[in-house]
């Protein structure tokens, strides 16, 4: 390791280990970070950096950077690329380590020993964490800490991270290791730092024409100007040419490199060595050899345990599947239920706010920008925060408590069958949530073609802001009642139809895109499932708070401008001086207890022709008069056609939209009711209702297949590197949206008014 | 070459459900068998089937994992008898 120690640069320590073995959890407990913690594979696809609160007198601060799991340092997949780059010191925004804790899963050491045998060849002083120590009991399993560690050479702490115990342990050896770092005055003391001799480690025991072909190329590397770590080459030496590895060699000599990595392995081959099987076969040597009186199992009668009893059930090939479809019905006739109390209070909040501007200031343009701009746009998508706390709460249970492997397990015979695997399934459920971090877990799929076509339908999946469409649609124009003896809700229903209908697209357009696009056969599934837990309070709360967060700020300041740009259009150009001299009137008589009703009512009908007039005239009049024919078949009016437009930076914008134009535009009275009551009184010209229950589903298909949200675009933009791929998401949902939405209003006004 | 006695040995996914047998071999591509020995799937390790079928679950040394190599690897267990 290079000579870096100096107390005028923080230290930098990864951490590192195999999926589901607690990385995050113990990253949390070491330093007080709230790193997203989940029950299933792939929760962190990318690193995590935060400081941790420790005096070292070596450094000035320590860094922990939390990489995501990986079996082995061979790089098949885009998160385990980005831990090798961190360790390796490849990552720009990453210095390379000062040290590394090895997290192990106390119960399966043998096989998370391969990653550490891979991790001391890189020289970086170690520290092995043996997590979920409390486990072993119930295993069966004793297991001598000590022995290990001495067999081993490097430090070992036992640790249960998710109880938070031995974490003041791991603080205390990270820092003994790294006040040892190189340069620091205790550095010649004894060397308890985890770095071992090259002859103890596990590539030692390589055989010796695989050695020799390393010191070879490392020589010839150096030669060429482009020094490489040993580590490198022997990786490029025993990796196939799309691993990871191969990304550090310059363009300049790739071709040289290929040819000669290429000679080197026929060579190896005429000398009886494997590649790559004899580095396994090699690594579980040295493992083997030091795990020797380390572990004793307890020779017992094995016992069905509950998680194999549940998973009887839940993994069923008929039973599992419609456990799921069941438990996502449920989900949804929960929220409707649930929500409705709180969504009516957060409702009349905003309405209250509205009331009291209005009473505290003129009538006038900055009235009208706060109250008709602001609060209208902005209050009408908060409405929505309950169902969205509520989705995230029973996201974040399935998440915790370890069904999600299982649901990715069953699906995987539905997915193969489309020439895909249950990896994407993960991804997929994720964009439920919300689109950006689907796209970024499909980094786990190993395949590229899985890849691209998962990132490429995860949008359609019904993310979150969708919610605030459906929702609206859904309270206004479908009726209220239960069926099948009041047990399900016709709302519930139609909202879970809604959040299918995107899932059930994606199925023809993954056999598409797999089948012209991107053609191959179909890729292996591998996945390791996590054992069952009781969700923790902690980490569902935590989830929902941080969506909720998210949701309020993206109201705050997407939303927030988007709405009063949205007045600004809607406002100018316009003379308002009369609506707000008949607004003036109005209030004053409205104030008076003695009111007289008649005049009250002509009063408010001459205010609302003269905003529809100011409306129509205005920008947003003029741009809706010009989109009006294109969703015109669509069963829109241009207002519907200006909302669908403004919303191409966030789909719920289009609530707010809709709040503002219908709060500037009139039709509103004393009983007016918030937006859904507007919507249900707007009509055409000729008094013909504009939303009728076939607009409001053209609406809601047209947004449950449309790619309209800037940050998936741009997501898919950074992970396939290029513009291609954005712009052939947004073309193809764009126009599956529009054809969608004249399908079913076409047959929903057939079959309403035939 | 087989590194264990293969006399009765049968594809990983004939074993019955909650049957455990010993891999004796690993066929196929070699970088999908170097992938399957990483994830400590290799000679020697003891297997039980939990959900059989082409995506089949099992229990490998304790912990549960699910599977479907199609023609890319084959996995050849000794059954273990009760």
């Amino acid at each position: 390791m290079a000579n870096r120690a100096s107390s005028d640069r923080p230290a930098t320590v990864a951490l590192i280990g195999n999926p589901n073995t607690g990385k995050s959890s113990l990253f949390n407990a070491l330093c007080g970070g709230q790193a997203r913690v989940g029950n299933y594979p792939g929760v962190t696809v990318e690193h995590k950096t935060a400081r941790m609160s420790l005096a070292c007198s070596t450094f000035k601060s320590i860094e922990l950077v939390d990489l995501p799991g990986t079996y082995s340092l061979s790089a098949r997949s885009a998160d385990e690329a980005v831990s090798v780059e961190v360790l390796c010191g490849e990552m720009p925004t990453v210095a390379k380590p000062d040290a590394v804790i090895v997290i192990l899963d106390a119960t399966n050491l043998e096989r998370n020993l391969y990653l550490l045998s891979q991790v001391l060849e890189l020289q970086i002083p170690t520290l092995v964490a043996l997590n979920m120590w409390d486990r072993l009991e119930k295993e069966g399993m004793k297991l001598d800490a000590q022995k290990l560690s001495e067999s081993l050479g490097v430090r070992v702490v036992c640790t249960s991270a998710s109880k938070r115990f031995g974490i003041a342990e791991v603080q205390s050896a990270l820092l003994e290791i790294l006040e040892q770092a190189p340069g620091s005055e205790k550095a010649n003391s004894t060397d308890s730092r985890g770095v071992l001799e090259r002859g103890a480690l596990a590539s030692a025991s390589f055989p010796k024409a695989f050695l020799e072909s390393v010191d070879e190329l490392e020589a010839w590397f150096g030669a060429q100007g482009c020094p490489l770590e040993r580590f490198q080459i022997e990786r490029l030496l025993i990796d196939d040419s799309q691993a990871h590895s191969y990304r550090v060699i310059p363009k300049r000599i790739s071709s040289e490199v290929a040819q000669r990595i290429a000679t080197t392995r026929e060579h190896l081959a005429t000398q009886g060595v494997s590649i790559p099987l004899f580095e396994t076969r090699a690594r579980y040597g040295w493992i083997k050899q030091r795990v020797v009186g380390v572990v004793e199992r307890q020779a017992r009668e094995r016992r069905v345990s509950t998680s194999d009893r549940i998973d009887r059930w839940l993994t069923h090939r008929w039973l599992g599947l419609l456990f799921f479809i069941a438990l996502m019905f449920l989900i949804f006739q929960s929220i409707t239920a649930f929500a409705s109390w709180p969504m009516d209070g957060i409702g009349f909040g905003t309405q209250w706010v509205g009331q009291r501007v209005e009473a505290m200031m003129a009538p006038g343009p900055l009235r009208s920008l706060l109250v008709d701009g602001i609060i209208a746009g902005v209050g009408a998508v908060l409405v929505f925060l309950p169902q969205i706390a509520i989705l995230f709460f029973f996201i974040a249970v399935l998440e915790d408590c370890g069904y999600m492997s299982r649901a990715a397990f069953m699906m995987d015979k539905f997915m193969s069958a489309l020439g895909m695997s249950g990896k994407s399934f993960l991804p997929l459920m994720s964009s439920f949530a919300c689109a950006i971090p689907g796209i970024m877990a499909t980094r786990t799929i190993e395949n590229r073609r899985d890849r691209m076509v998962t990132m490429l339908i995860a949008p359609l999946m019904s993310c979150s802001a969708r919610w605030p469409v459906y929702v609206l649609m859904v309270s206004a124009f479908v009726p209220k009642q239960a069926v099948l003896g009041g047990w399900v809700s016709v709302q519930g229903a139609v909202l879970f139809a809604m959040m299918c209908v995107g899932a059930l697209v994606a199925i023809p357009v993954a056999w598409l895109l797999k089948r012209f696009v991107f053609p191959g056969e179909p890729s292996t599934f591998i996945m390791e499932l996590s054992s069952y837990k009781w969700p923790s309070f902690r980490v569902v709360a935590m989830r929902v708070w941080e969506r909720v967060l998210s949701f309020i700020a993206r109201a705050g300041s997407l939303i927030f401008v988007t709405s009063v740009l949205v007045w600004a259009a809607a406002y100018f150009p316009g003379d308002h001086s009369l609506v707000d001299q008949a607004t003036a009137k109005l209030e004053a008589e409205q104030a008076d207890p003695n009111a007289d009703e008649a005049k009250t009512q002509a009063w408010t009908s001459e205010i609302n022709q003269l905003k529809s007039d100011l409306i129509s005239k205005s920008y947003l009049g003029l741009a809706g008069q010009w989109i009006e024919p294109i969703v015109r078949p669509l069963g829109w009016d241009g207002k519907i056609g200006v909302a669908v437009l403004a919303s191409f930076p966030a789909r719920e914008v289009i609530v707010a939209t809709l709040g503002t134009i219908y709060s500037l535009g009139g039709g509103q009275d004393e009983t007016s009711q918030g937006l859904a009551e507007n919507l249900r009184s707007a009509t055409w010209p000729d008094g013909r209702p504009v939303y009728t229950l076939a607009t409001a589903c053209s609406i809601m298909v047209f947004f449950a297949l449309c790619a309209q949200c800037v940050s998936t675009l741009v997501t898919i933009r950074r992970e396939t590197n290029s513009w291609r791929w954005p712009i052939f998401s947004f073309v193809y949902m764009t126009t599956l949206a529009y054809l969608g939405a004249w399908i079913v209003y076409n047959l929903m006004s057939f079959w309403l008014d035939p | 070459m087989a590194l264990y006695p293969t006399t009765q040995a049968v594809p990983v996914e004939f074993l019955a459900p909650e049957t455990e047998g010993v891999v004796v071999d690993l066929c196929g591509e070699e970088k999908n068998l170097h992938r399957l020995e990483e994830l400590g799937i290799r000679c020697g390790c003891k297997i039980r089937m939990l959900c059989p079928g082409e995506t089949c679950l099992l229990a490998i040394e304790g912990k549960k994992m699910c599977l479907r190599l199609g023609s890319t690897a084959e996995i050849l267990v000794q059954p273990l008898t009760p």
